[in-house]
């Protein structure tokens, strides 16, 4: 077997700013963003349907990409196979997996978890968690298994018994053999990113925006888990993340809602929006006020346009999309655009063409994007704790963000107009 | 405070940073004082040290062990606070760390004697529950910016009446107050 490394299994699709991870869609995605998104899928669906719809799209993209891995490592029997996955799960800062299975069930043990460390971290002191966060990571141990032992998708269930975010002192999930065999929705890797992306277009201040991009990427190369299996870095707990984990959570939970409480389909939306302004304002914030970003790049100018096209930077160089600077008019509008998004291509290769923008990561991320650059003071190094976030946002947002071309619509391109509400 | 005798009295008091006055069942401020340079929002503290006390009496109770003249003292890093129920209202003091507790359990004595004689004796009006359990979320939720939308989300209401929870019908009432229970990990709302 060859040695696992996260960086030779890493590209990005020229001009389009789309990651892969051994050909399956990733992004690099905050706890913020990540604990606010299955809290969201938890509020439309309640806890049961939510951890089952959040661990059937963990084992289905994390299958895939076990396999891939696998694949590319050359890793041949069951045990190098379970090896590789915890490897890769670790890489990814999603934590430390202790899998001991085999074709008929066990146990995996988790430490450091992504969603239940984060969510202990985050929340544990203010509120009681009656379910247990580690969904994602349940699901990826059953595809592990899955994978290692030859099984069929859907053929080893999992169920977190014990989670740190419900004050336990450990993660435990059981892996049972079960008759629910699941099937595995329609490809979306490389070859449908290229279908389901427009013309690569520039925008404003592209001079500035496409060296910081290509720096970071070359300074993420390195990044992987700690002795953890975490990333902490910039104040939040990073992940590399499957996108189809994202976008199969969030859709499938507005097409639920959609059957059953259609009235809830705006609200949902709001939240899933809110989802990226969350993970932009705290994770871009973090970065540009990191002592990496001023070694990369210099101290912070309180200029707007800037602030702006330094995070077209960073949302490239994560991997979530070619964004670009239409128009920016200081204090009243800035219109963003993109030819490519990891929730378009989603979108389109599963669902089609949508009846209205459905981009919520874009927008949400628009919309904070506007409000770093004209409501922080970027020279008084300002802290993105929950605390200024609640102090900024706690009476709304004065800028409104509308989606007003979208590639999942049809559109060549996706573009959000985010304007200041007088 | 308005009463001035009061006020002096409270000036006087050594090592007294502040108090905070809390009508019941609502956990509103009914009256505060600060010493000069104590920068402390009232209407949030006093909300607190009501719900603080409340929570307390619950849990004495269900250990058997409540009175009506129980008192709250906490020991914080760089204060003391003395937390007494006084008919229908929460009175909170928060003294210097470095009081003696001796002293201040005598000064609380005397000042909860004057206050005895000062606040009314007329029950609170009740507000609508709809509206407690609307402020309860909104103090307690993590990301209360989006806590409405959130309830709104599990319960199927809309968002816009939950802004009016006073309007809420009794069923609606009880899906609200379920996704508030929901949100905040409780088993129920003791408002």
């Amino acid at each position: 077997m060859n040695e696992l490394k996260l960086s030779s299994l890493r590209r990005y699709l020229l001009l389009q700013e789309l990651m892969f991870m051994a050909g399956q869609p990733a992004v690099y995605h905050c706890h913020h963003f990540n604990l606010f998104l299955d809290q969201t899928i938890d509020d439309a669906l309640g806890p049961v349907q939510s951890r089952k719809l959040r661990t059937s799209a963990a084992r289905e993209f994390a299958s895939r990409l076990i396999r891939a891995v696998c694949e590319r490592v050359e890793a041949q029997t069951p045990p190098e196979k379970l090896q590789v996955a915890c490897q890769i799960f670790a890489a990814m800062g999603h934590g430390k997996l202790d899998l001991n299975a085999d074709a008929q069930g066990g146990k995996a043990k988790g430490s450091h978890l992504h969603y239940g460390f984060a969510w202990h971290e985050k929340y544990g002191s203010q509120v009681r968690r009656r379910d247990p966060a580690d969904a994602f990571a349940s699901g990826f141990a059953a595809a592990a298994v899955e994978v290692a032992f030859g099984l069929t998708l859907g053929s080893m269930a999992a169920e977190e018994r014990s989670c740190v975010a419900m004050r336990a002192s450990g993660c435990d999930i059981d892996l049972t053999p079960s008759a629910a065999l699941e099937n595995e929705g329609g490809p979306v890797g490389e070859a449908e990113s290229k279908a389901y992306v427009g013309p690569p277009e520039d925008g404003m201040c592209e001079e500035l925006i496409q060296p910081i991009a290509a720096g970071l990427k070359e300074f993420t190369s390195g990044v992987a888990g700690d002795e953890r299996g975490l990333v902490q870095a910039f104040g939040v707990f990073v992940t590399m993340h499957l996108a189809g984990y994202y976008n199969r959570i969030s859709y499938d939970a507005v097409a639920a809602i959609e059957q059953t409480a259609p009235q809830s389909v705006g609200v949902l939306e709001d939240l899933l929006r809110e989802s990226g302004h969350v993970c932009v304002f705290n994770t871009f914030g973090g970065i540009l006020v990191s002592p990496e970003w001023e070694g990369l790049v210099g101290p912070l100018p309180n200029d707007p346009l800037k602030i702006v096209a330094f995070c077209m930077a960073i949302g490239r160089a994560l991997g979530m999309g070619r964004w670009v600077i239409a128009e920016f008019e200081p204090e009243k509008r800035l219109v963003l655009r993109t030819s490519s998004s990891y929730e378009s291509v989603y979108y389109r290769a599963r669902h089609g063409i949508a009846k209205t923008p459905v981009e919520y990561l874009f927008q949400g991320a628009a919309l904070a994007t506007a409000q770093l650059a004209h409501r922080v003071n970027w020279t008084g190094k300002p802290q993105f704790t929950p605390e200024y976030y609640k102090q900024l946002f706690k009476g709304g947002v004065p800028w409104r963000a509308v989606q007003t071309r979208a590639i999942v619509c049809g559109d060549p391109i996706s573009e959000v107009v985010v304007t200041k509400i007088e | 405070m308005t009463d001035t005798s009061l006020e002096e009295t409270l000036e006087r008091v050594p090592s007294l940073r502040g108090l905070f006055v809390t009508a019941m069942p609502d956990c509103l401020l009914f009256q505060s004082w600060m010493r000069d340079g104590e920068a402390w929002s009232g209407e949030d503290v006093a909300s607190y040290f009501g719900d603080l006390i409340r929570a307390n009496r619950e849990g004495l109770k269900a250990l058997q062990a409540w009175s009506a003249e129980m008192q709250v003292t906490i020991e914080a890093t760089d204060s003391l606070l003395v937390l007494r129920e006084v008919t229908d209202f929460v009175v909170g003091f928060v003294f210097d760390r470095s009081a003696p507790l001796g002293m201040v359990r005598l000064h609380v004595k005397m000042v909860l004697a004057l206050l005895d004689e000062l606040l009314p004796r007329v029950k609170p009006e009740q507000r609508p529950r709809g509206v407690r359990i609307a402020e309860f979320l909104l103090r307690y939720a993590p990301d209360a910016h989006t806590a409405l939308q959130r309830a709104a989300l599990r319960s199927g209401i809309g968002v816009d009446m939950l802004k009016k929870p006073e309007q809420l019908a009794s069923h609606q009432l009880e899906l609200f107050e379920r996704s508030v229970c929901d949100i905040l990990g409780l088993d129920a709302l003791k408002l």
